[in-house]
């Protein structure tokens, strides 16, 4: 499937305080087309794992008439950005739309996003 | 206490017009900003003071010692980068630059994630570009094309575009027609008179079919272009065509999609092509409330707009190489300086995983994602809340940001000219 990510009003609200749980759900989300979703043999709410190359992410699955069937739109964050790739193709730009990524339902939860923080690495800040 | 006719530091259409309600060193209402807007200035998760990262956990740390440390950082550096920039004002990013060229860094900013590739082609073939004044008083036709302003810029279709009247478009709402093109639906795509719904990856190829059309060359496109129609594509080529005058603004559905730049270009010689039959013009839909404003502070201090390189001692642009997720990706860089940006959160996580193995030293206002791989963080004012300075609209017009209130947090200005001056006062990099 084709993923695409982009800017929403959840996410730009909580943009300025990314430890909140609302900057996580809302950028943890994949809008998927009510056929794609049935394909999945899934509902909204359930999770998929998007894989591209070695990276992977769960996210939870939205139903959206307004995504082309055979594409996901996930608002622009971490967890998106988990799977895409960081070659720029000489311009300094990482395909941040239009990636080639492959779609499977899964059980395992979505993860937090200082969980993936330390995925690569960082410390979360809890105080 | 009211604070009247503040400009709006969120995105880039600046809006200059909130009333801004102030009790005990408190923001405790905002009159007519946007949702965004408001979340921005009715945010409070601030950090309290600078912080250090240690093995067994985040520790308080003076002022003092946490730009004394940085200095130190960024003077031991080979290859510092220093990146972000486009969430604070032009005299930060002046002094950024200033500190760079002393370290002999890189200076990048977020317009290498966003509107970097359409600097590349106004590079190419020029920037047909205007005020958004004279859109909103001449443009009866409105193009948005890969974007949502109804969540991204959410007051711009009230400000400039379908929702307000003009000297020359009394009933706007009538006399502007709206064109939209993406490939979603979105809230935007729901208020257009005319929406484009292309496959992913089609800019280009449609672009290409309206610039033919619109030269008289429409005998050569086919009867689908990546899932628009030839109907519809000469109905829109003939809208553009009877235009009196047109705006069309892009966003990142052509800048971050394959073809990058030449997305752009093509769109800059379609808006070319117009310009033949009547008046066009072109606007990026800038991000950032200040990510112009860095492109600016740069070209005139440098000659080169962003992603410039110091390391031969003089200034260096090649964006592809000079860019901060290239220069991350390619784990060449050994401390890191973020001010006003989050990397952490917007970069690829291939990049991002090169910050936990450098010094990495921040600058907001905020915890944000960079907070998990700062080594020291130090909370600054945030400019047009509780720090005054220049921010450039995205048309370009240079607006004075207000300082509303004091929460006692240093300005960025200062923070960066005290690490400068410990620097010379080491003998300079």
């Amino acid at each position: 499937m084709i993923l695409n990510t982009g800017r929403t009003i959840p996410q730009g609200n909580s943009v300025e305080f990314k430890p909140s749980p609302e900057y996580g759900a809302e950028t943890s989300r994949a809008f998927l087309a009510p056929l794609d979703l049935m394909d999945m043999g899934i509902e909204a709410g359930d999770r998929v794992r998007i894989r591209c190359g070695s990276r992977s992410a769960v996210l939870t699955a939205s139903a959206s008439d307004d995504v082309l069937p055979g594409s996901l739109f996930v608002p622009y964050g971490p967890h998106a950005n988990h799977v895409v790739p960081a070659a720029t193709h000489g311009t300094g730009m990482p395909d941040f739309k239009g990636i080639a990524v492959e779609v499977e339902p899964t059980s395992d939860p979505v993860r937090s996003v200082w969980d993936l923080m330390e995925d690569l690495g960082g410390k979360r800040y809890d105080r | 206490m009211i604070v009247r006719d503040v400009i709006c530091p969120f995105c880039a259409c600046l809006c200059d017009d909130l009333d801004v309600h102030v009790e005990e060193g408190r923001v405790t209402g905002v009159d007519n900003a946007c949702d965004l807007g408001s979340h921005k200035f009715m945010t409070d998760h601030r950090m309290e003071g600078p912080v250090r990262r240690t093995a067994s956990g985040w520790q308080d740390i003076p002022l003092e010692e946490a730009i004394r440390e940085t200095a130190e950082l960024l003077q031991a550096a080979e290859r510092p980068l220093l990146y972000g920039w486009s969430g604070t004002c032009g005299e930060a990013q002046s002094a950024g630059v200033h500190l760079a060229e002393r370290v002999g860094g890189i200076i990048d900013a977020t317009t290498s994630v966003c509107h970097g590739p359409s600097i590349l082609a106004i590079q190419e073939v020029g920037h047909p570009g205007c005020t958004l004044g004279q859109v909103k008083n001449r443009a009866d036709v409105v193009v948005y094309w890969g974007c949502n302003p109804q969540h991204a810029h959410p007051r711009h279709l009230s400000r400039y575009t379908t929702y307000t009247d003009g000297f020359f478009v009394k009933n706007a709402f009538k006399e502007r027609r709206l064109i939209l093109a993406d490939i979603r639906g979105t809230d935007s795509t729901n208020v257009a008179d005319e929406v484009v719904r292309l496959q992913p990856g089609g800019d280009y190829a449609v672009l290409g079919a309206l610039r033919a059309i619109v030269r008289g060359k429409g005998d050569v496109v086919p009867p689908e272009v990546a899932g628009v129609s030839r109907e519809q594509l000469f109905r829109i080529a003939d809208l553009c065509k009877k235009a009196r005058y047109g705006a069309f603004f892009f966003g990142m559905g052509l800048t971050q999609t394959a073809g990058k730049y030449k997305n752009i270009r093509n769109a800059i010689e379609l808006v070319d092509e117009l310009n033949r039959h009547t008046k066009w013009t072109l606007t990026p839909m800038r991000g950032h409330f200040n990510v112009y404003g860095f492109n600016e502070v740069c070209t005139w201090m440098t000659g080169y707009p962003y992603a410039v390189d110091f390391s031969r001692g003089m200034a260096f642009y090649n964006p592809g190489e000079t860019t901060a997720v290239d220069i991350l990706a390619r784990k060449e860089c050994d401390m890191c300086l973020v001010v006003a940006s989050d990397p952490a959160a917007h970069f690829p996580a291939e990049a991002v995983e090169h910050l936990a193995s450098i010094p990495v030293v921040q600058l907001d206002p905020f915890p944000n994602l960079t907070t998990a791989f700062a080594r020291i963080q130090i909370p600054v004012a945030v400019s047009g809340i509780d720090a005054e300075g220049t921010a450039y609209r995205m048309d370009g017009v240079p607006l004075r940001l207000r300082k509303v209130l004091d929460r006692g947090y240093p300005d960025d200005v200062t923070i960066l000219s005290e690490i400068a001056r410990r620097i010379g006062e080491g003998g300079g990099a």
